[in-house]
């Protein structure tokens, strides 16, 4: 009985075309190394000439291109043929396609964030309530890095859905200050201290011109919109810096921010109101007054 | 640190200056004061922005012993085989220049006009007879400007402080500042109406006249059939005007073959 088995088992083992099979997985390693090696050289020849988002595009193309060759010589080599292989993909695909409808969704939602480009990598992107630089865009997912160091992974098809906010496709942005004064202010004064400020910070541009809006009277005081424009990275030190400045120079100017105020007043310290009840003496008699019933 | 006895000069550019080891040297030009200390192993240099409203006329060099206050923060580069030699070589802006006339000018049609403009320059700290550039300092305080048709097409800029004038006279000379003629020659059958216009400042090279005067080649912009087609032409000495000159500084950039069009059909004027 074991002498069948292991009759059977070595004609089995003699039966498969090692050598051919041995080629193929060579050829497979072979592609995997040649298409990392060309899309590596490939990579640094263009990196002067491209963006870094072009770059990872051309190296990714290179390297599938270079591997899907060899896969079909390797497939070839193993004495499969491709029709065959090609049918049975077709059939494969339909199979997988309605196993994986999130994953075949992302991927042709990557394809239509590839040619859209709403956003490169290396650009700071806002989507699904979350803001961060984009590291990678990838088969079926964008990867972001957030300020606070975060790896966040956003699948392609929630950002085809969502609103995406890109901050860095323009060289320029404009920061909305909301200022408060009281009443009591001249806002003209105000402003012109304001465009002062603009005048002698370093970040804030001369044209597009700064400008101040009175756009509203508030419940304790009158709201202006500073706005003025600074260069894409100079954002946070533009904004902060110059709320430090407007600070000071309302500090300076002898100029009242103010913040809500609501008096409380003890029943104690207030008399009440004084209250005389019309009406017939017998009313009178029944009805108690509340408050004062010296009068 | 001991007070030795401190000699004033008049302050040159691309000046070979010898500094022994544990001597200060003090520079104030522009708006800025810069000191440049050696020591055995190590170069420091110090800068602080004067907080001025005017326009200082001179180049204040002081040579001896004394550090600034801790305050002011310091930047460190390790000594190579330098011999205690340092310069400082004038650069102009890295980004165009966003210039105005004093007040708008109108350039009939088929006019030209030569104005003489202003720019502020840029200190280039170098060691040793190779040069190794150290640092980089601004004399002015640049201030920023955007130069485009909208928000989303331009270019950001540096924005002068002064004007261009008509008048060679009228451009207040400084040794932290450079004079570029610029003749703008307007070939449309309208008017031109001259606002403000971008100078190429990161492809000019820099002259230093026997008064001491630095200048830069003359640029002509022609402006044929509208306002955003102008080409722009470096010249390649600068004009008679400034006397006999030499070059100190290169310019940052080389003009590109096929780029002049590209940045005159740009921006030019705002």
């Amino acid at each position: 009985m074991i002498e069948a088995i292991e009759a059977t088992f070595i004609q089995l083992i003699s039966g498969i075309a090692w050598g051919q099979w041995l080629a193929a997985g060579f050829l497979l390693v072979l592609g995997i190394f040649l298409g990392t090696m060309l899309a590596r050289s490939v990579g640094r020849l263009v990196e002067s000439r491209t963006s870094r988002h072009h770059q990872v595009l051309i190296r990714r193309l290179v390297f599938y291109v270079i591997f899907v060759l060899f896969a079909i010589a390797a497939l070839r080599e193993a004495g499969f043929s491709l029709e065959v292989v090609l049918g049975a993909a077709g059939i494969l695909t339909v199979a997988i396609g309605f196993a994986s409808q999130t994953s075949a969704s992302n991927i042709i939602s990557g394809l239509f964030l590839v040619m859209e480009r709403p956003f490169e990598i290396g650009d700071v992107i806002e989507a699904d309530a979350t803001i961060g630089e984009v590291v990678a865009i990838d088969l079926l997912s964008v990867k972001l890095r957030t300020p606070d160091n975060l790896y966040v992974r956003i699948p392609n098809e929630t950002l085809i859905k969502t609103r995406v906010v890109n901050r860095s496709r323009f060289p320029i942005r404009r920061i909305d200050l909301v200022i408060g004064i009281a009443y009591a202010e001249d806002v003209e004064r105000v402003r012109d201290l304001l465009l002062g400020l603009a005048e002698t910070n370093p970040h804030c541009l001369e044209e597009p011109r700064p400008f101040v809006l009175v756009t509203g009277f508030g419940p304790s005081s009158v709201d202006l919109q500073f706005s003025f424009w600074v260069a894409r990275e100079d954002f946070l030190e533009g904004k902060g810096g110059m709320m430090v400045a407007i600070k000071k120079a309302l500090d300076g100017a002898g100029i009242e921010i103010p913040f809500p105020h609501t008096s409380v007043y003890a029943g104690s310290h207030s008399e009440p109101f004084r209250i005389q009840l019309v009406g017939s003496e017998q009313q009178q008699e029944k009805e108690l007054p509340d408050v004062d019933n010296k009068t | 640190m001991t007070e030795q006895t401190e000699s004033q000069r008049e302050g040159v550019w691309a000046h070979p200056y010898q500094l022994a080891s544990g001597q200060t040297q003090q520079h104030q030009l522009g708006h800025t004061r810069v000191w440049i200390t050696l020591l055995d192993l190590e170069w420091q240099v110090r800068e602080e922005k004067l907080d001025i409203h005017s326009d200082p006329l001179h180049w204040q060099e002081t040579l001896g012993h004394t550090v600034p206050s801790a305050d002011i923060p310091v930047q460190r580069f390790v000594r190579m085989d330098d011999q205690g030699i340092v310069r400082f070589n004038p650069a102009m802006g890295c980004r165009p220049t966003v210039i105005r006339p004093f007040q708008p000018l109108t350039i009939p049609a088929g006019g030209r006009c030569l104005l003489y403009v202003g720019t502020s320059l840029w200190m280039k700290v170098c060691v040793g007879d190779g040069q190794t550039e150290l640092t980089e300092i601004p004399l002015a305080v640049p201030s920023m400007t955007w130069l485009g048709r909208n928000t989303m097409e331009g270019e950001l800029c540096y924005a002068s402080s002064t004007f261009g004038r008509l008048a060679l006279e009228a451009v207040p000379k400084r040794p932290w500042r450079a004079v570029t003629p610029v003749t703008i020659i307007n070939r449309r059958e309208q008017a031109l109406l001259l606002e403000r216009f971008s100078l190429p400042t990161p492809l000019l090279a820099l002259y230093r006249n026997e008064r001491g005067q630095l200048w830069t080649p003359g640029v002509t912009v022609e402006c044929e059939t509208d306002m955003n087609s102008a080409s722009l032409n470096i010249e390649q000495s600068v004009p008679a005007c400034a006397g006999q000159c030499q070059l100190v500084a290169p310019p940052r950039e080389k003009l590109a073959k096929g780029r002049r069009l590209v940045r005159a059909f740009d921006r030019m004027f705002g």
